[in-house]
C-alpha cells in the first residue's frame, strides 16, 4: 500500500526539511515516527495520520444522492469502487468558497470499516514529524469541536491541528450528524426561501421536532425555550398529524411553511384593534391597578392598534387618572406610520370612539389620546429609557429575541414593573422563570404578576 | 464728482458696498466660526463694503462696537455663541445706539427668535445655509432703513 | 428615539449637504445602535437641551472632511486646520439648526448648544444611557454618518 501513497502523492515534506527547519532539536531529526498530509480548512491548517490516507485526489464529478445529511456531496466513483464524498467544511459551518472549475480537492480516506472521500479548501503536503511534538488539544485551538481533534503540533512556525477521523466518521457518528439549518444556509451561501432543506430521515420525533426549532429559528427567528415551549409541543402533534393526513413532509423547508407552522401562535388581534370581547377581558386585567398616574409600556407595538387600544381602554376605566405609554419598535416602516394611524369606521369599538375625529383620508386619533402615547423607533435590546411601569405589554415580542435576549429582557421587565404591576405576553408565551411570575387567570391574556409574598 | 452713476452701463454698476461719496460701508461681523466670518467677508468685501472687526462672541460684539463707534454703518450677529447669545448682544447694542443696524445672521429659523430679534430692533433675519445674492440684497436693504 | 423626531433630522441633513455641497446626496438606511460610538476620524458634535436632553453627532473620515471643507471654501485645503475644522462645525450646526427649527413647528421646544470638533483616530464617544439613531449620507466625497442620541426629560 504505501507505494502507491507515495506514487499519488503531491510533495513529500522530508528529512530535508526538518533539518533545515531551525526550530527544531538535533535529537528529533531522527526520531520522525508520524507522518501526516496536511492541507488547509476554513483559514486553519490541519493534519490526517497518513497511514489512514489512501490518495490524495481532485474531486470533479460527483452523482448526488438524496435522503443523505448536508455535508454528503454524493457518491464518486473511484476506479470501480462507489464512495460517499463528505464535504468537511460544510461538516464543520465554515464557509464554503465555490470553485469556479467545480472541482475539489480532496483526501480518499481509508478508515477501519470503509473508504471515505472528504473534500477540503487546498492540500499543502506531507509532513514527518515526531510523535512526541504532538500536543493534546485545546478548545481554544480550532473552529470544530475538540472532540475531533486528537492533539496539536507545531511544524516549521505552523501549528496543524491533528483530526482524529475515525472519530468523525465512526459508523455511529455520522448518522446523528444535524447541522442546524441556519449554518448549512451559511456555508452553501444560500438564502432561507430557497427551499435548502436537509432531507434526512430521522428515526425520533424528537429530532424531527429539534429540525423544527431549527427551521423555526432560521427562517422566522423564533426561537423555541420554556417561554413558548408548551405551544410547541401542542403544534408539533397537530402540525404531524395535519401534514400526515395531507401526505406532505413534515419538515418545513420554507419561509411560507414556516408561516404557516406559526400561525396559531400569534396573539388575536396583534395587528388590529381591540373588539369589544377583547376589550372586556382587559378592563378586567388592569381594574386591580391604582393610582393617579399610571405609566404603560409597550415594547413591539408594531403600527400601534394595540397600543391605542390599551391607552383608550385606561381612560376609559380611570377617567382622572394621568396616563402615559411609552409605545417602541424597532421595525421603523411600522413604528413611523403609528402617531399618524387611520381606521376604518365599521372597526372602531365604542371605547375608541370619543378619540377618533373624521379626516380626508380616514379616522384618525385625536390629539387628547395621541398626547398621552410616545412612539418611538427603539431597540429593546439597548438601554431602556422608561420609568416604573403599572403595565407591561408585551405580545409575541420575546419569542423572537434569542434565549439569552429572552432572559435578559424578561428580567428587564421584572425590574421596572411596579410590585403590584402587571406583565402580559403573548397568547402562547409565559415566563421562562415561572418562579418569579404568577399567572393572573383571565380569557383572553397571558398575564403575570410577580411573585412577591 | 462722479459722474458713473449718471450713466449707468450694462457691465458698470456701482458696487453695494459703497456709499455715494464712495467710502465703503463699514460692517462689524459677528460669529464664532471662523468659516462663516470668512465666508460673510468675502461676500461683502468682493462688493465693496469694508470689514470693520470681527468679534467670536454676544460680549466681545458689544466692546467692538462701542469701540467703532461711530465709525460702523452696520453689524451681522450670530445668534449661537458661547458667552453671550447674539439676541442679548442685540439687545445690548440697541441700548447703546437706538440707531444701530444689525441683521441677524443664523442656522436657526425658529419664528419665535426671528420675531423677538426684529422686535428688539434687528433690521433683518437671514437664515443659514448663506447664499450671496440673499446676503447682499438683506444687507443693503437694512442700510437703507 | 421619537418617531417624529426622525424626519426632521434626515430632511435637513439632505437638504444642507445638497445646498451647501451642490452635489449627489443619497441615504443609507436608518439603524439603531447603543451609543458606544467609534470615531470614523472626525466628529463634529452639537448638544440638545430644551424638552429633551441629547446630541447630535456628525462622523465622517479626515479624507471626507477635507473634501467636504475644500468645497465649501471654494479652495482646496491641504488638511484639515483651523478653517477646515470651523467648516465642519458650521456644517454640523446648520443640518442641526434646520432640524430644530421644524421640529419646533411641530411643537417640540429644543434649544441647541454651540458645536464642537473631535479629530483622532479611535476615539470613543459615550453618552450614558441612550441609544443612537444612525442617519448614513452618500455623498461623492464619502460618507457621513448623523448619530442622534436624544432623550426624553421624563
Amino acid at each position: 500500500m504505501s507505494s502507491t501513497m507515495e506514487k499519488t502523492i503531491v510533495r513529500e515534506g522530508d528529512n530535508k526539511t526538518l533539518l533545515m527547519d531551525q526550530g527544531s532539536l538535533p535529537t528529533k531529526q531522527l526520531k520522525q515516527d508520524f507522518k501526516m498530509v496536511t492541507f488547509s480548512l476554513g483559514g486553519k491548517d490541519y493534519g490526517i495520520d497518513i497511514m489512514k490516507v489512501k490518495e490524495i485526489a481532485k474531486f470533479n464529478q460527483f452523482t448526488y444522492v438524496p435522503n443523505t445529511p448536508p455535508f454528503v456531496r454524493g457518491v464518486y466513483n473511484l476506479r470501480g469502487e462507489i464512495i460517499s464524498i463528505i464535504d468537511l467544511r460544510i461538516f464543520f459551518h465554515l464557509p464554503v468558497e465555490k470553485r469556479k472549475d467545480g472541482v475539489e480537492n480532496g483526501l480518499i480516506l481509508r478508515l477501519e470499516d470503509y473508504i471515505i472521500g472528504i473534500i477540503v479548501d487546498s492540500i499543502d503536503k506531507v509532513v514527518g514529524i515526531a510523535s512526541e511534538d504532538i500536543q493534546p488539544p485545546h478548545p481554544i485551538f480550532g473552529d470544530i469541536n475538540v472532540k475531533y481533534i486528537s492533539g496539536v503540533v507545531e511544524y516549521n512556525g505552523t501549528l496543524y491541528l491533528i483530526l482524529d477521523v475515525e472519530k468523525l466518521f465512526g459508523k455511529e457518528q455520522t448518522a446523528q450528524k444535524a447541522p442546524s439549518l441556519e449554518t448549512l444556509e451559511v456555508s452553501l451561501g444560500a438564502k432561507p426561501s430557497v427551499g435548502v432543506s436537509p432531507r434526512e430521515s430521522f428515526p425520533t420525533g424528537q429530532t424531527e421536532k429539534d429540525f423544527i426549532r431549527e427551521t423555526l429559528k432560521t427562517f422566522k427567528s423564533f426561537h423555541v425555550t420554556p417561554l413558548n415551549e408548551r405551544w410547541l409541543d401542542e403544534r408539533f402533534e397537530q402540525w404531524r398529524s395535519e401534514r400526515g393526513k395531507q401526505g406532505r413532509d413534515l419538515q418545513i423547508k420554507s419561509a411560507e411553511e414556516a408561516d404557516e407552522f406559526l400561525q396559531t401562535f400569534y396573539s388575536p388581534y396583534s395587528d388590529a384593534v381591540w373588539p369589544e370581547e377583547i376589550a372586556e377581558s382587559f378592563l378586567e386585567l388592569i381594574q386591580e391597578l391604582s393610582g393617579r398616574v399610571f405609566s404603560v409600556w409597550n415594547p413591539g407595538c408594531g403600527k400601534g392598534y394595540e397600543t391605542y387600544s390599551v391607552t383608550a381602554l385606561f381612560l376609559k376605566k380611570f377617567p382622572d387618572a394621568v396616563v402615559k405609554v411609552w409605545a417602541m419598535d424597532n421595525d421603523l416602516l411600522a413604528i413611523s406610520t403609528a402617531p399618524n394611524l387611520l381606521f376604518q369606521p365599521e372597526t372602531i369599538p365604542s371605547y375608541l370612539l370619543p378619540y377618533t375625529v373624521k379626516g380626508k383620508q380616514g379616522v384618525g386619533i385625536t390629539t387628547q389620546l395621541k398626547d398621552r402615547i410616545f412612539f418611538e423607533y427603539h431597540d429593546i435590546l439597548h438601554v431602556n429609557v422608561v420609568p416604573e411601569c403599572d403595565l407591561i405589554v408585551a405580545r409575541d415580542l420575546l419569542s423572537f429575541l434569542s434565549p439569552a435576549d429572552q432572559a435578559k429582557v424578561l428580567d428587564e421587565f421584572y425590574d421596572k414593573l411596579k410590585p403590584k404591576g402587571i406583565l402580559i405576553l403573548g397568547k402562547n408565551e409565559e415566563p421562562i422563570d415561572g418562579i418569579k411570575w404568577v399567572r393572573i387567570p383571565n380569557k383572553h391574556f397571558s398575564a403575570f404578576r410577580k411573585n412577591i409574598e | 464728482m462722479k459722474t458713473k452713476m449718471d450713466f449707468p452701463a450694462i457691465n458698470d454698476r456701482r458696487p453695494e458696498g459703497l456709499k455715494e461719496d464712495g467710502t465703503p460701508y463699514r460692517v462689524l461681523i459677528v460669529d464664532d466660526s471662523m468659516f462663516v466670518t470668512k465666508q460673510i467677508g468675502q461676500i461683502l468685501t468682493s462688493e465693496g463694503f469694508e470689514i470693520a472687526g470681527i468679534a467670536s462672541d454676544g460680549q466681545e460684539a458689544i466692546d467692538k462696537y462701542k469701540e467703532l463707534y461711530p465709525n460702523v454703518d452696520l453689524v451681522t450677529m450670530d445668534i449661537t455663541m458661547p458667552k453671550m447669545d447674539g439676541v442679548t448682544a442685540l439687545e445690548k447694542i440697541m441700548e447703546f445706539d437706538k440707531n444701530a443696524k444689525v441683521v441677524m445672521i443664523s442656522a436657526l429659523g425658529k419664528q419665535d427668535l426671528v420675531k423677538k430679534s426684529l422686535l428688539l430692533g434687528a433690521k433683518n433675519y437671514i437664515v443659514k445655509p448663506l447664499d450671496r445674492k440673499k446676503v447682499l440684497e438683506r444687507i443693503v436693504m437694512s442700510l437703507k432703513k | 428615539m421619537r418617531v417624529e423626531y426622525i424626519n426632521p433630522f434626515v430632511e435637513s441633513a439632505y437638504s444642507v449637504l445638497k445646498e451647501v455641497l451642490n452635489c449627489q446626496v443619497s441615504r443609507g438606511e436608518l439603524y439603531l445602535k447603543s451609543t458606544c460610538t467609534p470615531v470614523l476620524g472626525v466628529a463634529a458634535l452639537v448638544g440638545l437641551a430644551g424638552d429633551v436632553e441629547g446630541r447630535i453627532l456628525f462622523d465622517m473620515s479626515k479624507d471626507t472632511a477635507i473634501k467636504v471643507a475644500s468645497v465649501m471654501n471654494g479652495e482646496e485645503l491641504k488638511e484639515l486646520d483651523d478653517l477646515g475644522k470651523a467648516t465642519i462645525t458650521e456644517l454640523a450646526n446648520m443640518i442641526t439648526a434646520q432640524a430644530v427649527t421644524k421640529l419646533h413647528d411641530l411643537g417640540f421646544k429644543f434649544d441647541l448648544t454651540p458645536p464642537a470638533i473631535f479629530t483622532g483616530d479611535n476615539m470613543e464617544v459615550t453618552t450614558a444611557e441612550v441609544e443612537a439613531l444612525i442617519v448614513p449620507m452618500i455623498i461623492p466625497y464619502g460618507k457621513v454618518e448623523i448619530n442622534v442620541a436624544i432623550r426624553e426629560r421624563i
